[in-house]
């Protein structure tokens, strides 16, 4: 399993560590340090990597947050590269056969009447354009969005966003944003009126903690939206592309939004693109009609891109990974309940649909100490900065079942691990002045390196 | 013969109907309208080649990507391998492609600007340092230019001098824009509540206005005393395009945040970046991981730009853009005294140019009637009577000859009309 490494690649990562923290942050370094996450990937391939500097193998659990849906460096799709009409991006606003050719594949995957296509870049850029859309088409002026959304980092995206983590160092945002909270129609009922463009939510929160939108919370969006003229805009950027169990998460509720957002998965890991779909009504056809470069986005829907992305689709149609990814996540989902009844100190909630799932410890604290575990098993799971509490499980959907028995036998291991650190750290959390002092990112990142700094001595 | 040209012709209608009806009837309306109603296929050297095989002189090169010329067999090798041995990896991640280009990038930019983020669209580079000067500054207020253009996310989309930026309510607040050029409207816009001002040193879309050296002196100086961080949008401008590395080496200053376009990767990969100072990464060192970007720093990107960037270094493209732009300037120049009634002026900084047409239908009608002649062009975002024109920059003696005749003929054809 653990491979030896060589003095000069060891030399080679210090290096790269130097570089990182003089040219690009130092305190990443540290951050992800706390949680050992400070691991460069090397033989990436299926559902993991090997750590560079230990040799360890790596199940990757983060998967980019959701990128890796044919799995990594998935060599039918690396392929696609090889097509010797590729010469670079091509112009962008120009046509191409590739790029229609991915549009109407796109839409023919696309849920209801989601038939048409905005070629765009990145997640943050779709977003852009989705709002943008939405404010075009509708002439109103507010967006509702949720309590704890991710939406991108971008003028608009962030805007959107339902976390000030994020943008308190940035403000003043776009004004007539409303947020209300993931799950609560009634809230919705009270934020929503005819001066609304848009409802914009990730119909499965993803970086917000994995809370799963119910059918009924989707249709009671949906006909709000129906009866106020609000444009509903589903941001599957996390979920789509089979990630929840279908190839849309809105596929379980039937509800078809007015615009829908993708990214991520649709890149293959291997070349970046995105898009927006939306429905082929007149309001959303009249706006863009008239304003057919309300959103040309430079580097999104290249040529390479799309027919990377084209390849991508038909990897997973052909394939039918999303119903892998719902047969696994139910067995991963079975196996992560048993270990929550069996460590009710340490697990407080499971979440999730198909291989999208969230385990929340009881204490913020947890997540940092839990990510270190992890990684002693070689697992790779990201904790957010911001939510600490929530680990989020988003393994390449391609997996098999024995992966899911490894990733349950490793987290397992770790939860055990954790018993050592409980002993010291649970009587502290009883009291509150110390549960918040350890439950302070800045007081985390620098006890765990020095515990981390420990292990190793 | 004529049945493979009426196949092409009924393969190229299916194509457009199609696109019509998955993009949009108004998309298609706008290519025909903007000169760009072609299929295309790729590109070599300078040229853009059609789905029939016609090839055209590339003015476009996806507003100024393909610097070092169209259809790189290096650029894609590194590519195809690069994808053979590593992935995009996880964006929150440390790794060896990172460190290695912001290394190398921070090699070729001047001392000064050593830090890097790596982000995917034009926009979104600019939204970040945008971003970086409120966070860094602790300031809000955000100054621009009139006529500059930067993309179309949030705070690119609030600086850009176009119609479609009123189309969404009201955008990122705390922006304004000064007249371009203007010393002393500068001087009084920056305060100490100013966090950024952003300009591009010669307007690409916007007829290509640039001013004298002493006004980007002047806006450096103000700056610092106002304690407010200086962007310049390199993203065209950047890679050599104006005769230098950067405009900046052109106008003599140095600002603290650059943006640049995919040219850093030669038009071969989604990548953009902005490179700032050692004083403005400490904000970044502050709070790791505050501007997030999925594919920002793709690990397959990041080795394609570390090969483009050791191009550009080999080959020096912008010598060889300071030489041919000056010859194209000049025949461009003697070209549109001939056509006093349809061309008001020519304006252009290297391998950037721009002919300001009478109006915007004349315009229009120049990049339709380019076609016949033999290559590609856009009109300018801001200024829509504009046209401008930016070959890749490894383009010949031969080249400037063809595309200045080229210019010569679409003005011809457009005066028998
Ligand atoms: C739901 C969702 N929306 C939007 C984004 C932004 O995408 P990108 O990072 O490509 O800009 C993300 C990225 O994590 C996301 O998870």
């Amino acid at each position: 399993m653990k491979k030896k490494i060589s003095a000069g690649i060891l030399r080679l990562n210090k290096q790269v560590f130097k570089l990182f923290g003089k040219h690009i942050s130092k305190n990443q370094i540290r951050f992800l340090a706390a949680g050992h996450l400070d691991i460069l990937e090397s033989e990436r391939s299926g559902i993991g990597f090997e750590d560079r500097t230990s040799g360890r193998q790596f199940i990757d659990a983060f998967s980019s947050a959701g990128c890796f849906n044919v799995g990594r460096m998935n060599g039918e799709v690396i392929k696609a590269l090889d097509d010797p009409d590729i010469s670079d991006m091509g112009n962008y606003m120009v046509l191409s056969r590739n790029k229609i050719e991915f549009a109407k594949k796109l839409a023919a995957v696309s849920p209801g009447d989601l038939n048409r296509v905005v070629l765009t870049g990145s997640g943050a850029d779709s977003i852009e354009c989705a709002l943008k859309l939405a404010l075009g088409a509708t002439g109103r002026k507010s967006i509702v969005s949720m309590v704890n959304a991710y939406h991108g980092h971008s003028g608009f995206s962030l805007s959107a966003g339902g976390k000030d983590y994020y943008k308190q160092l940035f403000l003043p945002l776009k004004p007539g944003f409303i947020y209300v909270p993931f799950g609560d129609l009634d809230a919705m009922r009270k934020a929503v009126s005819r001066d609304t463009a848009a409802i914009i939510l990730e119909p499965v929160q993803g970086e917000g903690g994995i809370h799963v939108g119910s059918d009924d919370y989707l249709r009671g969006l949906r006909s709000l939206c129906d009866e106020l003229g609000i444009m509903l805009i589903f941001d599957e950027i996390q979920t789509g592309f089979g990630r929840t169990g279908r190839l849309f998460y809105s596929e379980y509720s039937g509800v078809v939004p007015d615009i829908m957002t993708l990214a991520k998965s649709i890149s293959g890991g291997v070349y970046p693109n995105g898009a927006v779909v939306y429905r082929d009504i007149d309001i959303l056809n009249g706006f863009v009609d008239a304003h057919p470069g309300f959103h040309d986005s430079f580097g999104g829907g290249s040529e390479i891109g799309c027919i990377v992305s084209s390849k991508v689709i038909d990897y997973l149609v052909d394939n039918v990974v999303w119903e892998n990814a719902g047969r696994m996540g139910d067995k991963f989902r079975k196996g992560l309940d048993r270990l929550m009844e069996k460590n009710p100190k340490i697990i407080r909630e499971i979440r999730g649909k198909g291989l999208m799932l969230g385990v929340e410890y009881l204490h913020e604290f947890m997540g940092v100490l839990m990510a270190d575990n992890l990684a002693k098993e070689g697992v790779f799971a990201a904790y957010s900065g911001n939510a600490p509490q929530v680990m989020r499980f988003m393994i390449p959907i391609t997996a098999v079942e024995r992966d899911i028995d490894s990733i349950l036998l490793k987290i397992e291991h770790a939860v055990k691990g954790m018993r050592f650190y409980l002993a010291l750290m649970l009587p502290l959390a009883r009291v509150m002045i110390f549960r918040n002092i350890l439950n302070n990112v800045n007081v985390l990142i620098a006890v765990n390196n020095f515990l981390r700094k420990l292990h190793l001595a | 013969m004529n049945t493979s040209i009426n196949k092409n012709i009924g393969e190229w209608e299916s194509l457009l109907r199609d696109a019509a009806s998955v993009f949009s009837k108004g998309l298609i309306e706008r290519i025909k309208s903007e000169g760009l109603a072609m299929l295309e296929k790729g590109g070599h050297g300078s040229v853009l080649v059609d789905s029939t095989g016609k090839e055209y002189i590339d003015c476009f090169t996806s507003a100024g990507s393909f610097n070092l010329g169209r259809g790189r067999a290096d650029l894609l090798r590194v590519l195809r391998e690069s994808a053979r041995q590593t992935d995009q990896g996880n964006f929150i991640a440390i790794s060896e492609e990172k460190a290695m280009l912001a290394q190398r990038l921070a090699s070729f930019m001047p001392p000064a600007l050593e830090c890097a983020l790596f982000t995917v669209v034009r926009g979104e580079a600019m939204d970040a340092a945008c971003k970086l000067a409120r966070g860094f500054t602790g300031r809000s207020e955000i100054i621009t230019v009139d006529g500059g253009w930067y993309g179309h996310t949030g705070f690119s989309l609030g600086m850009s001098d176009c119609c479609e930026r009123d189309l969404f309510g009201q955008g990122i607040p705390k922006i304004t824009a000064v007249p371009f050029g203007d010393v002393d409207a500068a001087r009084r816009a920056l305060t100490k509540n100013t966090a950024a001002f952003v300009l591009e040193t010669v307007q690409a879309e916007n007829g290509c206005r640039y001013a004298e050296e002493e006004y980007y002196a002047s806006l450096r100086r103000l700056c610092d005393e106002a304690g407010a961080i200086l962007i310049v949008d390199e993203s065209q401008t950047g890679f050599g395009r104006t005769g230098y590395r950067f405009s900046f080496d052109c106008f003599k200053f140095i600002p603290d945040i650059a943006v640049l376009g995919e040219a850093i990767t030669g038009g071969m990969f989604p990548m953009t970046a902005i490179a700032f100072t050692g004083r403005l990464k400490s904000f970044f060192d502050e709070h790791p991981l505050i501007h997030l970007c999925t594919f920002g720093g793709h690990d397959v990107g990041c080795r394609v730009a570390v090969s483009a960037i050791d191009l550009y270094v080999a080959e020096r493209p912008w010598e060889n853009a300071r030489r041919m732009g000056g010859l194209l300037f000049e025949r461009l120049d003697g070209i549109s005294t001939r056509y006093p009634g349809m061309v008001c002026g020519i304006e252009g900084k290297g391998l950037l140019f721009s002919i300001t047409m009478k109006d915007e239908v004349n315009a229009r009608r120049f990049c339709v009637e380019a076609g016949g002649s033999g290559f590609v062009c856009a009109r300018g975002r801001v200024n829509g009577s504009s046209v401008v024109l930016r070959p890749v920059l490894t383009i010949s003696e031969d080249d400037v000859r063809m595309i200045a005749e080229a210019v010569e003929n679409t003005l011809k054809t457009m005066n028998k009309g």
